[in-house]
C-alpha cells in the first residue's frame, strides 16, 4: 500500500427499518431517529440515521482493506458533517495519507470520508492502523 | 430523576456497565449496517466481533445513563481498538466527562470511554463529543 492510494469503496443505502433496527441494537432510540412527529419539528425536519450507523461503513472499509489488523489496532477520528437520511445512498471511501515505519510495524494513515449522492460529506476524518 | 447537566463535573464517572456482546446483539447490529465484511475465525474458531459493534455498546451506557435528550447532535467521535474482540465477549464499559461548557447556547460534552475484556484488558477507547441545544433542556423552546 502506498502514499495515494485509495481503498475499495463501501456502498449503501439505509431505510428506516435499518434505522430502527442500529437504535435496538445500540440502545439508542433518541427520538431524532425514530420518532416522525418529533423529528419533523427538528432542525432536520425528519428523521436522521444515526451518525455512529454511518461511521460504520468507515470501519467496515478499513476492515476489508486491513483485515484483522484493523481489528487489533485500528484508530479513527471523525467528524459528522451533515445528517444522512433514510433512503440516502452513503459512500465511504479512503485515501492513503501516509505509510511509514514504526518500530517493528507499519502504520498506514487514511483520510477517509462518507459522502452523499450530492457528493456533500456527511463524515470527514483520518483513520490509522498498525500493520504487524 | 432528571440529570442536571450543569452539575456534571469534568472526571466524573457517567457510565459503568458491564454487557455481553453477545451473537443477537452482534447480528442485530450487523443486519442493521448490513456489514458484509467476512474475516474467518480465529485459530480458536471464535468469530471476531466488527469492532463498531463494540463502540456502539460503550456509547449504549451513555446514552442511558446521562439521559441524552432528543435533540442532541452528536458532532464528533475517535476511538482506538487495541484488541480484537470475538463474539461472546464480555465487556466493561465505563465512561468519564473530560469536558462540560456551554457556548451560543450549546452545552458541549466531552465523554471519554474505555471497554476492557473479562480479563481487565483494554480493548477499545473512544472521545464523543456531543452537543445540547440549552432551551432543549430547560423545557425553553423560544
Amino acid at each position: 500500500m502506498n502514499e495515494g492510494d485509495t481503498l475499495p469503496t463501501v456502498e449503501k443505502t439505509f431505510s428506516q427499518d435499518d434505522v430502527n433496527r442500529y437504535a435496538d441494537a445500540a440502545g439508542d432510540h433518541n427520538p431524532i431517529h425514530v420518532d416522525p412527529n418529533f423529528a419533523a419539528g427538528s432542525q432536520f425536519g425528519r428523521r436522521i440515521a444515526h451518525g455512529m450507523m454511518i461511521a460504520a461503513s468507515i470501519s467496515e472499509m478499513m476492515a476489508q482493506a486491513f483485515g484483522q489488523d484493523w481489528h487489533k489496532s485500528g484508530r479513527m477520528k471523525i467528524r459528522f458533517r451533515a445528517p444522512v437520511f433514510p433512503g440516502e445512498t452513503v459512500r465511504a471511501s479512503g485515501t492513503v495519507r501516509s505509510v511509514r515505519q514504526i518500530e517493528d510495524a507499519t502504520e498506514v494513515a487514511v483520510s477517509v470520508q462518507v459522502t452523499k449522492a450530492n457528493d456533500e460529506a456527511a463524515i470527514t476524518g483520518d483513520a490509522r492502523v498498525r500493520i504487524e | 430523576m432528571a440529570v442536571d447537566y450543569s452539575k456534571l463535573t469534568t472526571g466524573q464517572i457517567v457510565s459503568h456497565h458491564t454487557y455481553q456482546l453477545d451473537e443477537d446483539m452482534v447480528g442485530e447490529y450487523l443486519g442493521a449496517v448490513k456489514d458484509v465484511s467476512d474475516l474467518p475465525p480465529r485459530g480458536d474458531g471464535r468469530r471476531l466481533a466488527p469492532p463498531m459493534s463494540m463502540a456502539a455498546l460503550s456509547l449504549r451506557g451513555v446514552v442511558q445513563d446521562l439521559q441524552i435528550p432528543g435533540g442532541t447532535l452528536h458532532v464528533g467521535q475517535e476511538f482506538e481498538f487495541t484488541k480484537a474482540v470475538t463474539v461472546g465477549s464480555t465487556l466493561e464499559c465505563e465512561a468519564t466527562l473530560a469536558q462540560n461548557s456551554v457556548r451560543g447556547g450549546m452545552r458541549i460534552m466531552v465523554v471519554t470511554s474505555t471497554v476492557r475484556d473479562a480479563d481487565g484488558v483494554e480493548v477499545m477507547s473512544g472521545k464523543s463529543t456531543i452537543m445540547l441545544p440549552e432551551n432543549l433542556l430547560s423545557g425553553d423552546d423560544d
